[in-house]
């Protein structure tokens, strides 16, 4: 092949945003150009201009049907920390109840929904078959403890937030109502069977991992920069200091989420709406960054809860620290859900959690600037509000989670594309035969 | 696969927060998935935009659509599914009524363009990306307005209780019933209709949690709202913001009627009002602007610069 040609692919599946893939070829099946096509977007930022500071904490989370809840929290920390609020201590902790459940959801929809059907089918099944109806045929045991957990982690979030989906009950100054003791107790009394099917997970997840260990340290292993929260080193989902680690694994950067804007550079790409997020001292494109679960698993020194750490510590001897493998973010993403179900455990058996004192009465709009930052499941979110003394939004600046991630994915896709179309290296891969046979 | 409905799921612009909520049926899914012949949904299955084209027009029994169409592929998606799909579903708020991303139409798209590519806090002089992409429209317009819907699913998203009685309706292929109430209607909280003194924004004291918030001052927009959600959010303390747009007829202006709602309530002079209420078109046209009476004016501005 000598010619010049174009592959498209579009859409992107198995993703819930929006976008398409194109690969530019040119002779001898050089790799020139990749580029990943985010091909819509809706200008939250711009509409949140002359809105109420409390309503951006109910529009912002349509931004995701998937991570809604980090968009709620980020939106609803920046209003505080414009208007200099601190919420009731129990306040604090159903929202990371919330988060934290959300972490868990996502985690299992990703893993199971997303990446298991290419893991348990092959990656070169029928389209028809490489998908999640099909799991749900073939391996209905996996099936259930895939719902079983989406389940947990949904209703849970429903029970806190009024709606797993968009919730409605953080305001500026705490939450719009407590959760009952018969609530709590109701979470309580599933939590171990949740727990049984979180270590099926971590088992199904090592199996694949062992399998796919040709894949996972050969295709696209790229070393980027990292971006995550780290709560006194440790990874925290809710709240910490902005952390970047570079391609050897030093950290280079910790600071306060209000400076962010002396440390993100935002490149607007000219090939697609969602812009891409880098490190600014060390500018574009080498200053690319990552984020989501493999990014936090490299920027925290260690997990919060102890089976989190010791899974940590088994990942680290097989891909270590940093990790640059791709793939690994399947086996992060599983060690988070770990972290997340082992602080629900500690939430719930908290007894503060039922607390009423969930709200402050006395806030007050007042002209000023606020940054919120949480870990959404793609990565490190942020929100930025310019208020007037009334309370009214003049600016907004959104760092959504995903944009961390845009150049880091053509990156890691152009390794991917280098080494199947220049080197036919996939040719060479050590593949498992499907777990199922279609 | 005779014994099984094809379906199609389509996404425009949206947040995939309505699909979320159909997975969210949960073991459910256990009965609902075998009985479905997947055609198309980008999110789950692996099949391309081309694979959906070439189907028989008509083909697909059902056809779900979530979000509105902000581009030009948006738009070509949508049509594509009308043409394959015999029930053709608007699924969610964006998709029936424009939903929070409408909301842009409260500025012209250059403005949009200024804040997202060429000045913000983190960015400076970008230009507008167009290599690959579909355009973006100018204006967000109702999906109505480009196809023939056969059902609307509202909601924002629709609860995944409704998307089970819904789904289950129509693989036995009868109709789909739906209570025509309001949220209020759902609502655990005790009216008394007294008039309120000033209106509050919901941050500001503590409500009584027995009590209708509008009566306490907190705008909430039950009255206004179709209540299929069963009224989730005014139940646990938050004031309804209108996510399941008007009840039937669902194309009637939701935020001309919480804003006549308000007015019945609050005894106060219309200019103090005005200062009190600070976002009025953000507060009662929040999800529902697009296919407004307001909206469709400025749907038509944009149509008239065209020309
Ligand atoms: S209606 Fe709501 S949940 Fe559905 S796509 Fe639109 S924003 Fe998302
Ligand atoms: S206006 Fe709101 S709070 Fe009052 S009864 Fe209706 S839904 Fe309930
Ligand atoms: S109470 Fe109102 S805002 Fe909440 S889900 Fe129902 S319609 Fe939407």
């Amino acid at each position: 092949m000598t010619d010049e040609r174009t592959i498209r692919i579009d859409p992107v599946t198995r993703l819930e945003g929006h976008g398409s893939l194109t690969i530019k070829l040119g002779p001898n099946n050089e790799v020139k150009d990749v580029q990943f096509n985010v091909s819509s977007t809706r200008f939250f930022e711009k509409f949140l201009e002359g809105r109420p500071m409390e309503e951006a904490v109910r529009i912002a989370p349509r931004i995701c049907g998937i991570c809604p809840i980090p968009h709620h929290l980020a939106s609803v920390k920046t209003v505080e920390d414009a208007w200099d609020v601190t919420p009731p201590p129990a306040a604090i902790k159903l929202r990371r109840l919330l988060i934290e459940a959300k972490q868990l959801s996502s985690h299992a929809i990703h893993f199971y929904a997303l990446a298991a059907p290419d893991f348990v089918f092959g990656p070169f099944a029928d389209p028809a078959v490489r998908n999640v109806a099909a799991v749900l045929k073939h391996l209905p045991g996996v099936a259930t403890q895939a719902i079983k957990l989406m389940e947990f982690g949904q209703e849970l979030c429903k029970t806190v937030g009024a709606k797993a989906i968009h919730p409605t009950t953080a305001i500026p100054g705490g939450m719009m109502s407590p959760i009952t003791e018969e609530q709590r107790d109701h979470w309580l009394s599933k939590t171990d069977e949740m727990f049984e099917n979180i270590q099926k997970t971590v088992d199904l997840a090592k199996t694949v991992v062992n399998d796919y260990l040709d894949v996972i340290t050969k295709v696209a292993v790229t070393p980027t920069y990292y971006l995550g929260l780290a709560n006194d080193g440790e990874l925290d989902i809710y709240d910490g200091l902005i952390r970047v680690m570079d391609p050897e694994g030093e950290i280079v950067e910790e600071f306060e989420p209000r400076n962010y804007d002396e440390y993100y550079g935002e490149h607007v790409s000219d090939h697609s709406y969602a812009t891409h997020i880098y490190y600014k001292a060390a500018g574009y494109p080498e200053g690319i960054w990552r984020a989501n679960s493999l990014a936090r698993c490299n920027v925290a020194d260690k997990m919060a809860t102890p089976m989190a750490q010791e899974a940590l510590e088994e990942m680290r001897e097989l891909v270590g620290r940093p990790s640059h493998h791709t793939f690994a973010y399947h086996y992060a993403r599983v060690i988070e859900m770990v972290q997340a179900a082992e602080w629900i455990k500690k939430l719930l058996e908290d007894p503060e959690i039922v607390s009423e004192d969930v709200k402050l009465a006395d806030v007050e709009a007042n002209a000023g600037e606020g940054v919120g930052v949480v870990e959404a499941p793609r990565g490190t979110l942020l929100h930025n509000y310019v208020c007037n003394d009334e309370g009214i939004i003049e600016k907004a600046n959104l760092i959504v989670a995903t944009n961390n991630n845009i150049a880091g994915i053509e990156k890691s896709l152009m390794d991917a594309a280098k080494l199947i179309f220049e080197d036919e290296g996939h040719k060479g891969l050590e593949l498992p035969d499907p777990m199922v046979e279609t | 696969m005779p014994d099984k409905v094809s379906v199609a799921m389509g996404q425009g612009s949206s947040c995939w927060g309505c699909f979320q909520s159909l997975v969210d049926i949960h073991m459910n899914l256990a009965d609902v998935l075998p009985q479905l012949d997947i055609k198309f949904w980008a999110a789950v299955a692996d099949f391309k935009h081309e694979h959906l084209e070439e189907y028989p027009d008509g083909s697909i029994d059902i056809g779900l659509y979530e979000g509105m169409a902000r581009t030009e592929e948006d738009v070509h998606l949508l049509k594509v599914m009308r043409d394959k799909c015999k029930t053709l579903i608007s699924f969610g708020s964006c998709s029936t009524f424009g939903g929070i991303p409408g909301m842009a139409n409260f500025s012209d798209i250059e403005e949009c363009y200024d804040v997202k590519f060429r000045n913000n806090k983190t960015v400076k002089g970008g230009e507008v990306p167009t290599e690959n992409l579909p355009p973006i429209t100018d204006v967000v317009k109702p999906n109505k307005d480009y196809v023939d819907f056969d059902i609307y699913l509202p909601g924002c998203p629709p609860t995944s209780d409704l998307i089970l009685k819904a789904l289950t309706a129509l693989l036995k292929g009868e109709d789909i019933e739906l209570p025509p109430h309001t949220v209020c209607h759902y609502c655990d909280r005790e009216k008394e209709d007294t008039p309120i003194p000033e209106v509050l924004r919901p941050y500001q004291g503590k409500a009584d949690p027995d009590r209708c918030l509008l009566e306490q001052g907190y705008i909430c927009l039950g009255s206004a709202t179709w209540g299929l959600c069963e009224g989730q959010c005014v139940n646990k303390g938050a004031p309804c913001r209108g996510c399941f747009g008007p009840p039937p007829p669902i194309h009637d202006d939701q935020g001309a009627a919480g804003i006549s709602m308000l007015g019945s309530y609050a005894p106060i002079e219309p200019e103090e009002i005005l200062e009190q209420v600070k976002d009025p078109l953000g507060t009662f046209w929040r999800f529902s602007y697009p296919t407004s009476h307001l909206g469709s004016m400025r749907i038509k501005r944009e149509e008239a610069n065209d020309q």
